[in-house]
């Protein structure tokens, strides 16, 4: 039977970034992945590295320095994951956005993070095909754009070159505790690990590994959609997202001067440009359990609202839709912990849509906690222990 | 949204048979094809059809799809041309951009009680150096061009593939008055029927078994084409090229069938070589995994515009059946009907695999819950 010091359990963003820290710092380390490496939410998402839509807090600090070690990572690696830093940028549409949006900008300057107010003419500046009736936004300059499965190759690839394993292909099963409830190994459908070390990084599956230790994980799936244009001249040169975004993300009752079809979807306006020259648009956030199937009003929510601030949308084809699920977890933070009362188990999961650009963060984060080092900032509000006293067992019966 | 008793996702034989039968029986019946013209394949095939009687031998293609189409038009078929069916959504919602006079796009969302899929094949492609210059096509491509837009794709034709598409193909391209200056063909033997084979090789078609086509060459599109022989284990015989003069490059190399939609909407699928590739999983009266979406024709499997009709109309009585058309003992006995003709189709040494083939198909269809 196979043996290592550390199992990280999934091939997604964060199971690779996780497992190859780990690779670096000489663990003996191995993925069990139950399809193949960026088959889950990693194969469904654009490519967003972001701070500025984060929360002020631990929020934006975790965004900050995953920016930073994707400038390293993409300089490091052998492996191109098509780092781009082109620039981040809010667009508001009324005036009540525009006060949300500076008092907002004001925050994270107050941390210690460069955001600046911008007019109109500024923004039309930086994007020739965006509407001319906007009230104005928020630039960040530092915010770039990442291929999400070539991260997660490129995180398997280097983190091989320091010995990491990889086991696709292969479902966990079952997690052997020993009679003090401690990690003995992991069973799969095709055979079984020895292990005293366990990283559950399995978004919106974590729930499931989460049962089979015992405890219920707070996370569920929530659904986004994207539209993929053909390719053309380039529409957006850098990332440019509606604040109403942001404002729809933590405060669901906010309300904007949206068609009811927007507004019955929750709908708002996100764009890129991948590396191959596709415009993507979405989104969406919308709790359908694990169902990633396209919907037909979201596709036409989605193009409405795209074409609202990109008109030239309008005589662009669209050549494909998807959607696909993130890890929302109940406080809207990722949980990256160990958890006390299954000594050797630990979770990197929960980043809602934020997976791609907090991973190489959480990937140290985690490889800091397993070697017992003094983590790099204090994370103390992403740990298990936050949940204590929570019924969890309620809201994880939605999860399943 | 716009209700429709049933839709029919391409009017090739299998759709426009299916819609027919459906609106017989009184069924309300829409038809979307993202071509032009109605009439799939049909209408290029020139050709006599094999077969007997029952199956219209000696009829062509194109009069087939003539008829088909006015019996459409008796029964009230609604047919829209240029308009993609560009997805099928929860509680059979159909969305089909719809091609409008005008030459702009509607997009239409259609709830529907029944959907039946008949969206054909396409051709594969065979790959080798310069496949992609101008001049290089599906052998199906250049017959539609010569037959349905009258355009000879060029003058000195190369034929890959000596199947019934290839050799038919190779003289109805001489018939339009291009010079087929080489059939060739990578198995030992001339692939399709030796009735069409003797015409090519009466003709003075050289043929070239045993050989494959190397490269292509051409600046802005193909000049030359390179073949060569090949050994016991397919792999290209060093100093054997000769290289052949030619403007047109066509591939016959087999056709796949397509199964987007289907897979798209989670229908499930199985593998199957005789038919080409992935293929719904239907049973008896076509109808798939998911209740009341029905699959027909090339779709389930690629085999020819005989047994494309006839699953059409399995579909279309099954579709009409179920929803109160057509009485359950009277759709019997057409559906018996229609399997004993399927069954005489799918006999003799070019038919028998293809029947091994469709009864492991409907014995891998899973108890509907």
């Amino acid at each position: 039977m196979k043996s290592y010091d550390v199992i990280v359990i999934g091939g997604g963003v964060i199971g690779t970034s996780t497992a190859y820290q780990l690779a670096k710092k000489g663990y003996d380390v191995a993925i069990l992945e139950q399809n193949d490496i960026a088959s889950g939410t990693a194969s469904r998402t654009d490519g967003a590295t972001l701070i500025s839509d984060k929360q002020p807090g631990i929020d934006v600090l975790q965004g900050y320095h995953s920016v930073e070690l994707y400038k390293k990572i993409a300089k490091e690696f052998s492996y191109d994951i098509e780092f781009k830093s082109c620039g981040f940028m809010y667009v508001c549409e009324t005036d009540a956005e525009m006060a949300a949006a500076e008092d907002y900008a004001a925050k994270v300057r107050a941390q210690g993070f460069e955001m600046r107010v911008i007019d109109s003419k500024e923004m039309c500046e930086r994007e020739k095909y965006l509407a001319k009736d906007l009230k104005g936004g928020l630039w960040t300059e530092s915010d770039g754009l990442v291929n999400p499965y070539k991260v997660c190759f490129g995180f398997i690839e280097q983190g091989k070159k320091y010995g990491l394993d990889v086991y696709t292909h292969h479902e966990v099963t079952g997690i052997k505790l020993d009679a003090r409830n401690q990690i003995e190994g992991v069973i799969t459908d095709r055979g079984n690990f020895i292990t005293n070390k366990v990283v559950n990084a399995c978004g919106v599956w974590a729930p499931f590994i989460g049962r089979m230790v015992g405890i219920n994980i707070p996370i569920e799936p929530r659904k986004g959609m994207l539209l993929v244009s053909e390719k053309t001249d380039i529409i957006a040169n850098t990332e440019v997202i509606e604040f109403g975004y942001w404002l729809a993300k933590f405060f669901v009752d906010f309300k904007r001067p949206v068609s009811e079809l927007v507004e019955k979807h929750n709908v708002c306006m996100n764009i890129e440009t991948t590396h191959s020259g596709n415009t993507i648009v979405g989104g969406c956030r919308l709790f359908r359990g694990y169902d990633i199937r396209s919907e037909h009003e979201i596709i036409q929510a989605i193009a409405e609202r795209a074409i609202r601030f990109f008109p030239v949308l309008r005589d662009i084809n669209c050549i494909r839709t998807f959607g696909g699920i993130r890890p929302f977890c109940l406080d809207q933070l990722p949980i990256v912990s160990a958890v006390e009362e299954v000594p050797g188990f630990y979770i990197a999961a929960g980043h809602e849509g934020d997976g791609i650009a907090l991973a190489p963060i959480t990937g140290l984060l985690m490889s800091q906690l397993i070697a017992g080092e003094k983590t790099d900032f204090d994370i103390a509000e992403l740990s298990w222990a936050r949940f204590k006293g929570i019924d969890l067992a309620k809201l994880s019966a939605r999860a399943s | 949204m716009v209700n429709k008793e049933i839709v029919v996702v391409g009017a090739g034989p299998a759709g426009l048979a299916a819609a027919i039968e459906a609106a017989k029986a009184g069924g309300e019946v829409l038809v979307a094809d993202l071509n032009i013209l109605p009439g799939g394949q049909l209408f290029k095939q020139i050709h006599k059809f094999f077969g007997s009687s029952a199956h219209r031998s000696g009829t062509r293609g194109i009069e087939i799809g003539r008829q088909l189409l006015a019996e459409a038009e008796k029964y009230g078929v609604e047919i829209w041309l240029n308009s993609a069916v560009i997805g099928l959504y929860d509680d059979r919602v159909v969305s089909i951009e719809k091609g409008l006079n005008s030459g702009e796009k509607e997009l239409i969302n259609i709830k529907a009680e029944k959907i039946i899929l008949a969206t054909g094949a396409s051709e594969n492609v065979v790959r080798f150096k310069g496949w992609t210059l101008p001049g290089v096509m599906g052998a199906g491509a250049a017959q539609t061009m010569i037959n349905v837009n009258r355009v000879k794709p060029g003058n000195k034709v190369v034929m890959l593939g000596s199947g019934n598409v290839g050799l038919i193909v190779s003289y109805q391209l001489m018939q339009a008055g291009c010079d087929v200056v080489a059939l060739v063909e990578a198995a030992p033997n001339i692939g399709g029927y030796g009735v069409h084979a003797s015409k090519i090789r009466r003709a003075g078609v050289p043929v070239y078994t045993r050989h494959t086509i190397i490269e292509a060459k051409g600046t802005d599109r193909v000049k030359e084409v390179i073949i060569a022989e090949l050994d016991d284990s397919w792999q290209p015989i060093a100093g054997t090229e000769k290289v052949l003069e030619a403007d047109v490059v066509t591939l016959a190399a087999g056709l796949k069938p397509i199964s987007d939609l289907a897979r798209l909407h989670d229908l499930e699928m199985v593998y199957n070589g005789v038919f080409g590739g992935w293929v719904p999983k239907h049973d008896e009266n076509m109808e798939s995994t998911q209740s009341g979406i029905y699959v027909a024709g090339d779709t389930t499997g690629v085999e020819e515009a005989n047994t494309a009709l006839e699953e059409g109309r399995l579909a279309g009585i099954a579709a009409a059946e179920s929803l109160g058309y057509i009485a359950e003992k009277d759709a019997k006995e057409r559906k018996d009907d229609t399997w004993k003709r399927l069954d005489g189709l799918r006999m003799g040494p070019f038919g028998e695999k293809r029947m091994y083939a469709k009864n492991e198909i409907l014995a891998c269809f899973p108890a509907r819950s």
